[in-house]
């Protein structure tokens, strides 16, 4: 789609030039050259070469915080997303992140390997190859290769998720032949990619029987919520948050949480939050896991800001800064612990951490927390 | 890092005997064709890997 198209398409003309996005967005704030008000107004007035090779098109997080409160709804991460395509097209592109390693794992698997990544689930619990429930994992066994030197034991996520789904007396589909969800080579401007990625994802869970697939990655679930109809059509089957599951399985009586001691704040991840919607099931769980150990951030729900980097491209002093920023302000509210809810604001997060030695806080994501606290 | 890569290769399901880092300076000729020989013979046991034809 060319810029034209897309200024159509996300009807960028409405825009008032109020300033309001650039205003709300959190690397204008660190990065001052950088203003999704002026890549709008040059985009109308066809100042599109300029745009396009110009590396602000990859410093945008896509976080959606200037959507939210644009008052004339131009939906600026989209319109971000069909200008990167663009740009792609025209052979220009971002500055990857580790080395490009994720994004190799991606390109991988869209020409087709058989994985075998599955170990660990067998071990966390029981799974099974069909069943009603498929557990989508996502990244998470390649994250807990690349991170581990900071730390970070990505899987904790997925065995958390198989305990508590086992203690519900669910046995999930875990399949090693699962692919990336595709969210990052579509906001990195690929959809090629990222169509691969999600045909055989839906051809795999469509052999599996399920008839409902949880996430406990909000990346996934927004792409298979929002864009995987988009590109394919009715899926057939059923896409939940883990999140929602488990209020629903603490509602029937299925799940029993004790109220631990500790004292909390909850990180919205964009995707979970500003895009999906998600603001409930994630508080209602730490309100009756933590009680009155649950604090806000300032920034908290629409208002909340992004974990500094996306899509494993463009991590920049900006993005640490924006991170170092998060994180005292979660030490701010008094929590010592500052509770994630998607692996990479986790990666991200406790990355910025390493350089922060006097800083007395801990990330742990919200799935460990509910396997810890099960009765 | 090269272990990583290994361990990545493993969950992508491509032989870690595909990947080999060696240091050679440019006074050990015959060094760099030993090494070179045996890694070629190695890929050709290997055979075809799963790239590309997997599902
Ligand atoms: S907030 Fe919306 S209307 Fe205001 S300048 Fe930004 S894009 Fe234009
Ligand atoms: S999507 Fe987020 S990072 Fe991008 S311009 Fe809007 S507020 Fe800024
Ligand atoms: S914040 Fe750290 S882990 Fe995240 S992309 Fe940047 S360097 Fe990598």
């Amino acid at each position: 789609m060319n810029i034209g198209e897309s200024i159509n398409l996300y009807k960028t003309y409405y825009c008032l030039d109020c300033g309001v996005c650039t205003g709300s967005c959190p690397v204008s704030r660190v990065l001052p050259t950088f203003s999704p008000r002026l890549i709008v107004e040059k985009a109308l007035l066809q100042m599109g070469d300029e745009l396009l090779s110009d590396r602000d098109l990859w410093s945008c997080l896509t976080c959606g915080r200037c959507y939210q409160r644009c008052p004339t709804k131009i939906d600026f991460p989209e319109f971000m997303r069909n200008l990167r395509e663009e740009a792609i097209k025209r052979g220009l592109a971002p500055a990857l992140a580790h080395h490009g390693m994720l994004q190799s794992v991606m390109e991988f698997q869209a020409e087709g390997v058989r994985q075998k990544k599955t170990d660990w689930a067998r071990e966390a619990g029981k799974i099974a190859d069909r069943g009603e429930v498929f557990y989508f994992v996502g990244c998470m066994p390649y994250f807990d290769v690349i991170f581990r030197d900071i730390g970070v034991d990505s899987l904790s996520i997925g065995r958390s998720v198989i305990k508590i789904l086992n203690a519900a007396g669910v046995t999930p589909v875990v399949s090693d032949q699962e692919a990336c969800c595709g969210h990052d080579m579509l906001w990195n401007g690929n959809p090629e990619t990222f169509k691969k990625l999600a045909a055989k994802n839906i051809e795999l869970i469509r052999g599996s029987g399920a008839k409902k697939v949880v996430f406990s990655c909000p990346e996934g679930y927004y792409t298979f919520q929002h864009h995987y109809p988009q590109y394919f059509g009715e899926l057939g089957f059923e896409v939940v948050h883990f999140f929602d599951y488990v209020q629903q399985m603490i509602a029937d009586g299925a799940l029993k949480l004790s109220d631990g001691a500790g004292t909390y704040t909850f990180h919205d991840p964009c995707r979970l939050g500003r895009m999906a919607k998600i603001y409930d099931s994630p508080r209602a769980i730490l309100g009756s896991l933590a009680g009155e150990g649950f604090r806000e951030m300032e920034r908290n729900r629409e208002n909340a800001v992004c974990c500094g980097t996306t899509g494993w491209a463009n991590c920049s002093s900006g993005s640490k800064q924006i991170q170092a920023e998060r994180i005292r302000e979660a030490r701010a509210t008094g929590a010592r612990t500052l509770v994630t809810a998607c692996p990479k604001c986790r990666i991200h997060l406790s990355c910025a951490l390493t350089s922060m030695e006097e800083m007395d806080l801990e990330v742990k994501d919200l799935t460990t927390l509910i396997s810890e606290s099960m009765r | 890092m090269i272990e990583m890569v290994r361990e990545l290769m493993d969950l992508l399901g491509i032989d870690r005997g595909r990947l080999e880092l060696q240091w050679v300076s440019s006074a050990e000729g015959a060094r760099f064709a030993e090494i070179v020989t045996s890694f070629t013979h190695r890929i050709m046991e290997l055979g075809k890997s799963s790239l590309g034809v997997a599902a």
